[in-house]
């Protein structure tokens, strides 16, 4: 047989291994499950913003036809722990939150009583026929009014609507802003976002009486962190639940959570005795699947004449909704980590302010925290420079650090990996073709149109994470293992709901181990089958689960070279592995992976001490996060009648490290900019003044479709991270952080001949005409 | 959300002021108004079927006339819930000499929740604005015919 | 997304939708093609007792000749109406306005007599239909008879049809030049912030502006009209001054995704540009 060694799979852009069943319309969905004996549960949901319970009356509810129970929570409550937050927050007040609404309802869609029957139908039938009296109380749903003295109370037994105040601080920002020549100011407001995943959520409960079991499908990205934290909800033990995501149609971390509805589905199937299943609408998605972002802020900037930026100081105000989800409070303190964005900016002060107010909670949503800090930086450095008269590009390569300066240390305490800011910057603007836009923007303006071109530069952190930094773990186990035919299994504790780990974990295995890719099954996803996980979310899965997988390759590998010298005779040091194969010199023998599980399995001829199977797990603990980074440039051209923005051209470079599948990297960086453009350009969720929800469905809430979204040119830099052995640094989230503020730039600079200094998101078309209409100035 | 409206109605103030707080009168002009009992001083029970075209609503609660000024003014407070949401707020009748007519002035503030309000806000004001025009109307025709 | 159960007819005839009407009045809504009605059953915003799918009823879906007129009949879907080569060349406004509705699904199932029945404030036919002064045919129990569009938006999401009616078909005279519909989407939803459909007729007339998605119901922009009659060259400066009226007295709608007075500027700045580019086609 020849010898040449076959291209690396590593690499390639494959085509990925879970798209043909998912094209097809063949993989299985929670909402796909069908259990024998099934029920469905429908949820009866609070239409105020904020109210007391007077009375519920379940009487006509329960005599429909095909309605086994109707709950509330003065059934439920008393089974069922609280809802939990792991954030670590300093002096947190934090309520209560019940699987059901007690006395009290605080949020439009606060879950106030559940209906099981027979049907779906029927279940919503019943849930219609509830009858709540409720007494309304005054709500609040504008953050700095709640914290106003006087204003509603979303939990008058905690006295305040201020849940926490948290401080990130970072050199002498006092002196500082001594010794600044000027302090440049400004208000953003960085918009509440509805995640909107194509499938919401939805759970399926099945308790086995006989065996105590209890089996729980979600459309969750965290099936091992469910597994961990429902047994403090329900009275079910950890080793007796198995939690399952099936395809999972979406997460962008709305689906980084443990939902009241899963313990509520969990505790019915057990109290019921038959599965349950549960599936929300679209407007239940709306009302009560988290949102992200919405942090109002107030920003100074201390610089010098030349335009140095000697500190940054941030008052933030973050809107958490009315209770704590999982991580809610951390959030808006993780936009402190990365406030410096790319720039050497020695002193930084962040004071937040996470405040209630009757809305649904805020947790993480694609880039959680991070996009935030990013649109302020790079905001701010545009805003610096047009006031301090420098060029943007020149303010920014300023003060980027050398790519010998890394590891670089930021006045947030991090340690930056690796970077090479001038070069991903330096290749956005030749894709650009930058000078011939400017030339194009000048030409532009001297014909009275609003072309604008804007830049950002951005860093991020993600590969979640060391483990001391993070509030359960975040190491990530993988195990791989040679069945006895040849094939290989791997499994991972990372959770893709469509990141394709299953292809890019076969192309690392594939190029390790020398076995065709084909050869190779991944599996996840299940508690039962990847015993321990830290799951997917925070750009990891790669990056901290593949190096796992490197570790269980590492350990594979060597016990089989101790098994092909005792089968080739040979010392230890003389085995040689090459493309899947392993031999000796003057042996012709070159022993097969099949060759060697076989003999590993049946166990006839194994050598002293070693135990047969060809089998290694892992837990590989990052040391540090990675820092991916890159520039983006974006064109824009504003319908001056209109205030329409049309974006001409789009350029993204990122740098992620080495690409294990060039199309999964493109495919993320080009989801994580359409999400961007929403952002930027139209979505927004909207409450009114009473906490009543007024984006409840696609009718009104705006999210980009392919029509919006321009031809990218995509291009990237490699700069590989030394924090794990795959040198990658993840880009799920990347394309999301580092577009909404190329965009604004270049919307604001469009604007630049009107005299616009600044406009919130998003960048609606009507709010663009208002500002041009208060900055009216003859087109020259 | 405010709403506000006025309408001239062809007849004398205290007439007017007279039918705006006579429940029977109001009965017939409230649209969609299906029941309206009192069940005190001033205060009623009512069930009204209300919407637009086949997006009507059944919504059933309360009723109060307050400050009632006779005949210039007074305040109706309501709130009512149904199954696609629920409503509450107040409205300020104003009644002035207009001539031998009278000029009716109503500005509501009207707190609408629920599905409606999650997935037919853009429909509510003009809905509101309708529904008063309609009770001008019916209410004009009441007077009209007693 | 679980509608109120409902009792299902799917009558053959017309006269046999009519009559199923008459009997459950009130609790019946009639299913054309089904995407403004059902989407409102799913959400329980609207729960009919009786559903009466006229899906079937032969002969309402066509787009012919009339005795010189184009006729079409109600249950003509969207996507056909776009399609049309022999409409397009007869009434080129229809296939316009067509292509601006919803998406491709919607336009393969929403019909052009649903969307008008239904008289969203938003819609796009209401637009066209105004602006060609059409004549719209309704089916009831004492048989037929004919409405100019004119009288047949009433007020919001209302027409000229009675409970026991039936639109049955749309007329409008050729009109195969100098036309043009401008419309600006709400973005979540596709639906008109502001659409403006323009007729120049060919010979003398007087042109026609119908303006949809500004008020609570469509309506003819008679101030821009009026503006402009007597101009027998429309220049772009008569044009614009013209098109500044069109929003007067119109009481724009306001909500979460355009104020009155943006809505009540995207009609003028929409007017504008439909009457350049109908002068255009001339």
């Amino acid at each position: 047989m020849a010898e040449t060694a076959p291209a690396p799979y590593v690499g390639r852009a494959l085509k990925r291994v879970e798209d043909p069943r998912l094209i097809k319309g063949i993989g299985t969905y929670t909402d796909d499950l069908r259990l024998p004996g099934m029920l469905h549960a429908a949820i009866l949901r609070s239409p105020h913003a904020h109210a007391r319970v007077v009375r519920i009356n379940v009487s006509a509810a329960q005599s429909i036809t095909g309605v086994v129970s109707v709950l509330t929570g003065a059934e439920v409550n008393e089974h069922c722990g609280a809802v939990p937050c792991v954030a670590d927050i300093a002096d947190l007040r934090a309520p209560r939150h019940t699987v059901l609404a007690g006395d009290r309802v605080y949020f439009v869609g606060h879950p106030v009583a559940v209906v099981v029957a027979t049907d779906p139908y029927v279940a919503r039938d019943g849930a219609e026929a509830i009858d709540v009296e409720y007494d309304p109380l005054p709500a609040v749903a504008n953050p700095e009014e709640a914290l106003k003295d006087g204003s509603p109370l979303t939990h008058p037994d905690l006295g305040t609507n201020l849940a926490y105040t948290h401080t990130l601080t970072g050199g002498d920002v006092d002196e500082a802003f001594r010794r600044a020549d000027r302090v440049i100011k400004q208000r953003i407001v960085h918009q509440r976002l509805t995640p909107m995943p194509i499938e919401p959520r939805g759970v399926v409960a099945s308790y086995h009486v006989g065996e105590g079991t209890l089996t729980v499908w979600s459309s969750t990205q965290i099936p091992h962190l469910v597994r961990t934290l429902l047994p403090g909800m329900i009275k079910i033990a950890e080793n007796k639940l198995r939690i399952v995501a099936p395809e999972v149609g979406g997460g962008f971390g709305a689906k980084l959570n443990l939902y009241p509805e899963e313990a509520l589905c969990g505790h019915l199937a057990m109290r019921l005795g038959a599965p349950v299943k549960w599936v929300e609408s679209r407007r239940e998605n709306a009302a009560s699947t988290i949102h992200g972002r919405d942090q109002i802020g107030d920003y100074e900037v201390a610089v010098r004449h030349d335009g140095t930026i000697l500190g940054l100081k941030a008052r933030t105000i973050a809107d958490l909704g009315s209770y704590l989800q999982l991580l809610t409070p951390a959030i808006p303190t993780l936009t402190g980590l990365v406030l410096t964005g790319c720039y050497r900016i020695p002193a930084i002060r962040l004071d937040v302010l996470g405040v209630y107010t009757n809305k649904m909670s805020t947790d993480a949503y694609r880039g959680a925290g991070r996009p935030e800090a990013t649109y302020l930086i790079e905001r701010l450095m545009d805003i610096v420079a047009r006031e301090v008269g420098v060029d943007r590009i020149e303010i920014r390569l300023k003060h980027f650090p050398e790519p010998t300066e890394f590891p670089f240390h930021t006045a947030s305490d991090l340690k930056y990996d690796s970077g090479n800011y001038q070069g991903a910057l330096s290749k956005a603007r030749q894709l650009a073709n930058w000078e011939a836009l400017m030339t194009e923007r000048a030409a532009a303006r001297a014909a009275g149109r609003l072309l604008g071109v804007g830049v950002s530069t951005y860093v991020e952190i993600c590969a979640m994470g060391p483990s001391k930094a993070m509030p359960a773990g975040g190491w990530e186990w993988g195990c791989v293992r040679i069945e006895m035919s040849g094939k290989v299994t791997v499994i991972t504790g990372a959770t893709p709901h469509g990141q394709g780990q299953e292809t890019s974990f076969a192309q690392i295995v594939a190029d390790r181990l020398g076995v065709p890719i084909e050869d190779i099954v991944v599996l996840h996803g299940d508690t039962n089958v990847a015993h321990y996980g830290r799951d997917t979310y925070g750009s990891r899965a790669t990056a901290v689960g593949g190096s796992a997988l490197v570790m269980c390759i590492d350990k594979i590998v060597a016990k089989a070279k101790r098994l092909a010298a005792h089968l080739l005779e040979a010392p230890l040091d003389r085995v040689t592995f090459a493309n899947g194969r392993f031999s000796t010199a003057g042996n012709d023998r070159r022993l097969s992976w099949t060759e060697m599980a076989s003999e590993a399995f049946v166990a006839k001829n194994l050598p002293a001490e070693f135990e047969p199977g060809l089998e290694a797990s892992s837990f590989f603990e990052p040391e540090n996060f990675t820092f991916p980074f890159g520039a983006h440039i974006a064109v824009v051209e504003i319908d001056r009648d209109t205030g329409l923005v049309h974006i001409k051209k789009y350029v993204a470079v990122d740098d992620c490290g080495p690409q294990i599948n060039p199309l999964l990297v493109e495919g993320q960086v080009q989801g994580g900019i359409a999400h961007s453009i929403g952002q930027a350009l139209f979505e927004q969720t909207v409450y009114d003044e009473n906490g009543q929800l007024l984006t409840g469905e696609f009718m009104d809430y705006a999210i980009p479709r392919a029509g919006d979204i321009p031809e990218y040119i995509l291009g990237s830099t490699v700069t590989p991270s030394p924090s794990n052995p795959l040198g990658i640094k993840g880009v799920g989230e990347a394309g999301t952080i580092g577009a909404t503020p190329a965009i604004a730039n270049a919307v604001i600079d469009a604007l630049e001949p009107l005299g616009i200094k600044h406009l919130d998101l998003p960048l609606t078309p009507e709010r663009i005409w208002r500002a041009m209409q208060r900055h009216a100035v003859e087109a020259v | 959300m405010k709403v506000s409206s006025s309408a001239t109605i062809q007849a004398p103030r205290d007439r007017v002021f007279a039918a705006l707080v006579d429940p029977d009168v109001l009965r017939q002009s409230i649209p969609g108004c299906e029941e309206l009992t009192p069940i005190g001083e001033d205060r009623y029970e009512a069930r009204l079927k209300i919407g637009v075209a086949g997006l009507k609503g059944t919504y059933s609660g309360r009723a109060e006339l307050r400050e009632k000024h006779a005949p210039e003014s007074f305040t109706l407070a309501f709130s009512g819930k149904g199954g696609s949401g629920f409503l509450q707020g107040a409205a300020a009748i104003r009644l002035a000499d207009e001539d031998v007519a009278t000029r009716v002035t109503c500005d509501a503030d009207v707190q609408v929740g629920g599905l409606i309000a999650a997935v037919g806000s853009r429909l509510i004001e003009a809905t509101a604005r309708k529904l008063t025009d309609d009770f001008f109307r019916r209410l004009a025709d009441q007077i009209a015919s007693r | 997304m679980y509608p109120a159960s409902f009792e299902y007819f799917r009558p053959s005839t017309i006269d046999e939708a009519v009559a199923l009407l008459a009997q459950h009045g009130d609790d019946a809504k009639v299913l054309a093609g089904g995407h403004s009605l059902i989407p409102a059953m799913k959400l329980r915003l609207a729960r009919p007792k009786v559903i009466i799918d006229i899906g079937r009823v032969a002969n309402l879906n066509y787009i012919r000749d009339a005795d010189g007129q184009i006729a079409i009949g109600a249950m003509t879907p969207h996507g056909e109406i776009e399609a049309s080569a022999w409409l397009r060349e007869r009434c080129p406004l229809l296939a316009e306005t067509a292509s601006h509705i919803g998406d491709v699904q919607v336009r393969n199932r929403g019909t052009i007599g649903g969307s008008l029945a239904h008289a969203d404030p938003a819609a796009d036919w209401p637009a066209a239909i105004l602006a060609l002064d059409a004549e719209l045919e309704i089916a009831g129990p004492r048989g037929r008879r004919t409405v100019g569009a004119g009288k047949f938006f009433v007020d919001l999401l209302e027409t000229t049809i009675r409970p026991d009616e039936i639109l049955c078909e749309i007329r409008v005279r050729p009109t195969p030049r100098s036309v043009a519909y401008e419309k600006t989407e709400q973005k979540a939803s596709g639906f008109a912030l502001a659409g403006v459909a323009v007729v120049i007729p060919e010979r003398d007339g007087a042109v026609c502006v119908a303006v949809t998605g500004v008020a609570a119901k469509p309506y003819r922009a008679t101030a821009v009209e009026r503006a402009l009659a007597g101009h027998r060259i429309l220049a772009s400066d008569i044009i614009a001054a013209a098109a500044a009226h069109a929003a007067d007295a119109s009481d724009a709608l306001g909500d979460i995704h355009a104020s009155p007075e943006y809505r009540a500027h995207l009609a003028q700045v929409n007017t504008r540009r439909a009457l350049t580019r109908a002068v255009a086609r001339r």
